[in-house]
């Protein structure tokens, strides 16, 4: 078996790295808190063992060539690379399981070409989308790549995510809006990636399309170090509703009567059940003062030009209305959608039993599921759960909501999540290792109905990477050709998403 | 302007229900009863006020970042009519400092 390990670093790979840098030892980092502030990711943590995933050092590229250049000594050597863009991700794709080194693309945030007359924007994988967005207003254009964590996640980490975005309906996801990219493979290879022929083509039929291959890899098959996007003409409105309803089931019929209505400028719908209500009704940063019998919740969001958002706007408050919802008023409507980014800007907190405040984080199981299957998935991970919080006061349910998650097709898929607080501090080895099996259990059930594990962070968390396999199913061994050919000595975010398994046998 | 420390003391709290309580309208705080392993800091009147009005022009800041305008239904809500009538003051809590 031929796995990359840390030991394999020294003084000598330290000297090396420092010739490649120019010695320039700002980008060069060996220091204990520029590696601990490399670690971890907004995901639960196993914060007790928070040296078994620090990196060796960090690494600072400006330019492809560097980034080429790091990869073929960690071939040389038998390191483990790690790539790492904003490090806002909710699965674990940035951390390091093996130490090695860390490639951190934050240096590498210009905007490398505004396209107006073919509609591209070609950057470099460290820049924000909200910055980029604020580059490109001027021009009248929007790169619509919407993600909960838009403020702060960086284009590359988008990549390599493979992301989800709140505006995915409308404007498609990271995939459909990454036209083609520079990639550094496991090997050190600098490689274009796109359809086919030039870097600004959205469709080609000439060979293999590897773009998808190449996004939402984890970084198990390379880095990004330049990529041209999708411009769209900047939005004239925007239109959102909030309608409550009495019961779940009455809130999902009008969500899939919404979601089917054909209606293009529609950007997402999205429903909330009532431990998500519970818990907003109970939180003192998003208390909404609402009746008891508000049990579910269904959104709306449009955005496009005015002559077609608003007739349109009109058929989803009489859509939203048609099975009894109730339309929450215009300042909660317009506000709570312009507040869709705040988990990554507040503090959270979850409840013990005994009702105390305690600080949390968020667990996010963000599966993709059919329409037809969310009622009963819901009961089932609500009670799996429950029985975890019952047992261990360190874990909170947060409730659920769905929102659509096709490209341009907002009728079937959706991105459902469970959100459960975890209580960090008290974490050791028990209670992470009952949060791994609590975790394996929901995603389990996501697989029993046809689902998949993630729609959005990845499958790189312990209690999901195992389970990578049996989703991938009879294309599992395709799987671990592809990662064994572009990665021959595993260097490449080693130990995540079972691929490990690629390495275990001599001959596939 | 003058600073003066007494304007500054939050106003006593308003019970909304059993474990949420509100000091300044619209501005909900978890009954610090509920805050006992998580210490909470004591915090003048000016600056919940700074941190409302900032939620608000972030608010505002994200609309206009996404589009040139916002279209609203031009409604008020359907499932809050009526004004919840104000608690007589004999049934309010007796009111405590912030951070006991």
């Amino acid at each position: 078996m031929s796995v990359a390990i840390k030991s394999a670093i020294d003084d000598a790979v330290i000297e090396e790295l420092r010739a490649i840098f120019g010695h320039d030892d700002g980008r060069v980092l060996t220091n204990l808190s520029s590696r601990v502030n490399r670690t971890r990711v907004p995901a639960p943590f196993p914060v007790h063992r928070w040296a078994d995933h620090m990196p060796d050092l960090a690494v600072l590229p400006r330019t492809a060539q560097e980034v080429s250049e790091v990869v073929k000594l960690a071939n040389r050597r038998g390191i483990p690379v790690v790539p790492r863009a904003g490090g806002t991700g909710l699965s674990d794709g940035a951390v390091p399981l093996r130490g090695g080194i860390l490639v951190d693309c934050k240096l590498m945030n210009e905007i490398h070409e505004v396209d107006l007359v073919d509609r591209t924007v070609t950057v470099g994988p460290g820049i924000n989308m909200l910055k980029l967005n604020e580059e490109l207003r001027p021009h009248g254009v929007f790169y619509p790549d919407d993600p909960a964590s838009y403020p702060c996640s960086l284009v590359g980490g988008r990549i390599g995510t493979g992301g989800w975005s709140l505006l995915g309906a409308r404007f498609g996801h990271t995939r459909d809006l990454v036209i083609s990219m520079e990639v550094v493979l496991p090997t050190g290879e600098i490689v274009e990636i796109g359809e086919g022929g030039g870097r600004k083509l959205r469709k080609s039929s000439t060979g293999l399309t590897l773009k998808q291959l190449f996004t939402g890899h984890q970084g198990t098959l390379g880095i990004t170090t330049q990529a041209t996007l999708e411009l769209v003409p900047r939005p004239e409105v925007e239109f959102a509703a909030f309608f409550a309803f009495e019961d779940y089931i009455t809130a999902w019929e009008t969500m899939g009567v919404l979601t089917k209505s054909g209606l293009a400028t529609l950007a997402g719908v999205v429903l909330f059940d009532e431990w998500k209500i519970d818990y907003l009704r109970r939180d003192d940063e998003a208390y909404i003062p609402q009746p008891e019998s508000v049990k579910a919740v269904v959104a709306v969001a449009m955005y496009g030009r005015r002559c077609e958002v608003e007739p349109a706007s009109k058929e989803v408050m009489r859509l939203g209305r048609s099975r009894g919802g109730r339309y929450l008023g215009d300042e909660i409507s317009a506000g709570d959608w312009a507040s869709r980014h705040d988990r990554y800007a507040i503090p959270l907190h979850g409840r013990r039993k005994d009702g105390q405040a305690v600080l949390m984080s968020w667990h996010c199981e963000d599966a993709a599921l059919n329409y037809s299957v969310l009622p009963q998935v819901r009961e089932e991970w609500h009670a799996i759960v429950s029985r975890y919080r019952e047992r261990y006061d360190i874990f909170d349910d947060w409730g659920m909501f769905a929102y659509t998650s096709g490209a341009h097709k907002p009728w079937a898929d959706y991105l459902v999540e469970i959100d459960v607080g975890i209580w960090e501090q008290r974490l050791d080895d028990e209670t992470w290792s009952a949060w791994v099996d609590c975790k394996r259990e929901i995603a389990e059930v996501s697989l029993k109905y046809g689902g998949s594990i993630t729609a959005c962070h990845g499958a790189t968390r312990a209690g999901d990477a195992e389970l990578v396999p049996t989703e991938m199913g009879s294309a599992w061994p395709v799987v671990k050709r592809i990662k064994r050919a572009l990665d021959p000595n595993n260097v490449m975010n080693p130990g995540k998403q079972s691929l490990d398994e690629a390495y275990e046998e001599e001959r596939l | 302007m003058i600073f003066r420390l007494g304007d500054q003391a939050p106003p006593p709290a308003q019970r909304i229900n059993d474990t949420v309580v509100m000091r300044f309208e619209h501005v909900y705080e978890v009954d610090p009863d509920l805050m006992g392993v998580t210490p909470q800091q004591s915090m003048p009147a000016w600056d919940t006020k700074r941190i409302v009005d900032s939620r608000w022009d972030h608010l505002d800041w994200m609309h206009l970042h996404f589009a040139d305008d916002v279209l609203l239904a031009g409604e008020e809500s359907e499932t809050m009519p009526e004004p919840d009538p104000p608690i007589p003051s004999e049934q309010l809590p007796q009111p405590r400092p912030v951070g006991d």
